[in-house]
């Protein structure tokens, strides 16, 4: 689904990405962890093909980015810290223009569906100026599920999410293993990630300093290379 | 596929505008404004301002529509949604097209105001009989400015200081077109018309529209990337 070889992105002189090497497999859930500034968010932008890479090579879905880019775009669902939907828009109506965006074939009932998915339905004609940050999230979940995305792309899902959503989020994580999409999730919190991701990544000032199955984790381990100095 | 996505966006552009109502009305009232200041400024000196109307008109179209393209990316930028829309599988130019047809819809909205007043405040003689081909004229204008304009505030988007950029890069692209927009409606308005004139200045719009449209498809995409 995925393969990265040797991916450099650099801001200005600092290197934010540092020739990282990334496999993903169908099915495969990884977790992607480290300390702020580690490079994670701009990783995690690079696979979403919305930051392109200085250096290496990365393909995406079989297709090479960025030559491909937009090939590639039609399989990827990105869940990122801000919703990425209009407030003055309704939970629908920005489904609708998702759904057009990507060709969505049975839009309107699948707009429907998710909408009650995420429980949203009673909802579904309020401007999203009016939800809560949690809800926005669930229309967001919604937002990124609409297409049927194999890979998907996630950046802290689980900080806004209430409950009921990141049951959901779960769900949908379960599901993606068993379907063979795979899952790339940005996260600080490994303990919560565990429970729904097979490999844990950790990177440290741009470069993958851990990469194991997460039967194997050790807690300390992951806490020495989050800052590089033992615990 | 493509036309879906364009109509989505032209629609979700004009959903928004119709729910905020920030951007038209802005524009209509700073025309109207503009209009007055330049009556009062220099209708008392000179009683027959015709000669100069077509260029009192583009001027303030040339202003209201820095106006109005400088809100064109307020909503993405603002609830920060650019990233969704970059993320979906749309070709670039297909959201350059979404914002030029949005842009060019805002200034027809304002033009429908603009160009009567046009005609009140400083045309004596016949102007009424000309509205058809001053509208052609503006038409033609209107894809220069919407096209430019979307480019511009496309690469004035990813900028620090974007608000002060955009007039800058934007104004001087403006200048043929308040050439070209004052000569064809000088040429129609006010006295007996000279079609071969305001036919040869409409040429000129078209082609800057042409050139405008080469650019901008062969350069979004290096704008929306990184």
């Amino acid at each position: 689904m995925v393969t990265a070889r040797g991916l450099v992105h650099a801001y200005g002189e600092r290197r934010a990405v540092d020739g990282v090497d990334l496999d993903l497999a169908p099915g495969e859930r990884v977790a992607l962890a480290g300390a702020n500034g580690a490079g994670k968010s701009t990783l995690l932008r690079m696979l979403a093909t919305l930051v392109r890479p200085k250096a290496g090579t990365l393909t995406v879905l079989g297709h090479a980015i960025p030559d491909a880019a937009r090939a590639a775009r039609t399989g990827i669902g990105y869940l990122a810290h801000d919703p990425l939907v209009y407030l003055d828009l309704t939970a629908r109506q920005n489904l609708e223009l998702y759904g057009d965006l990507y060709g969505v074939a049975d839009r309107d009932a699948r707009i429907t569906d998710l909408l009650d998915d995420v429980g949203l339905a009673v909802r579904a004609e309020d401007t999203v100026r009016t939800f809560s940050r949690g809800m926005a999230q669930r229309l967001a979940l919604a937002r990124m599920l609409l297409h049927r995305p194999r890979l998907l792309l996630l950046d802290e899902p689980h900080a806004s999410l209430d409950a009921a959503g990141a049951d959901r989020l779960d769900r949908e994580l379960d599901a993606a293993r068993d379907d063979g999409r795979a899952a790339v999730i940005v996260t600080h919190d490994v303990e919560r990630v565990a429970r729904v991701a097979d490999r844990l990544v950790v990177l440290r000032a741009g470069r993958v300093v851990l990469d194991t199955p997460m039967g194997d984790l050790d807690p300390m381990d992951v806490r020495r290379l989050y800052t590089g100095v033992a615990p | 596929m493509r036309g879906r996505q364009l109509a989505a966006l032209v629609r979700k552009d004009l959903r928004l505008e119709l729910r905020t109502r920030e951007t038209i009305v802005a524009m209509v009232l700073f025309a109207i404004v503009m209009l007055v200041i330049l009556e009062f400024g220099l209708g008392t000196r000179d009683g027959d301002l015709t000669r100069f109307a077509g260029g009192l008109m583009w001027v303030t179209l040339a202003f209201t529509a820095v106006l109005g393209v400088g809100r064109s990316y307020v909503a993405e930028r603002e609830q920060r949604v650019l990233d969704g829309l970059l993320v979906a599988p749309v070709p670039r130019v297909v959201l350059l097209g979404a914002k030029a047809i949005a842009i060019l819809i805002y200034m027809a909205a304002v033009e429908v105001v603009v160009i009567p007043l046009v005609g009140i405040f400083f045309v004596k003689g016949p102007y009424w009989d000309s509205i058809g081909w001053i509208a052609i004229t503006a038409l033609l204008a209107d894809v220069c400015i919407a096209l430019a304009g979307t480019l511009f505030s496309g690469l004035a988007l990813f900028t620090r200081a974007r608000d002060l950029i955009l007039p800058v890069l934007f104004l001087p692209a403006l200048v043929p077109v308040v050439i070209a927009g004052a000569g064809a409606t000088h040429a129609v308005a006010g006295g007996p018309h000279d079609m071969s004139e305001w036919r040869g200045y409409c040429l000129f719009l078209a082609a800057y529209a042409i050139l405008f449209a080469l650019v901008s498809v062969a350069t979004y995409d290096a704008v929306f990337d990184d």
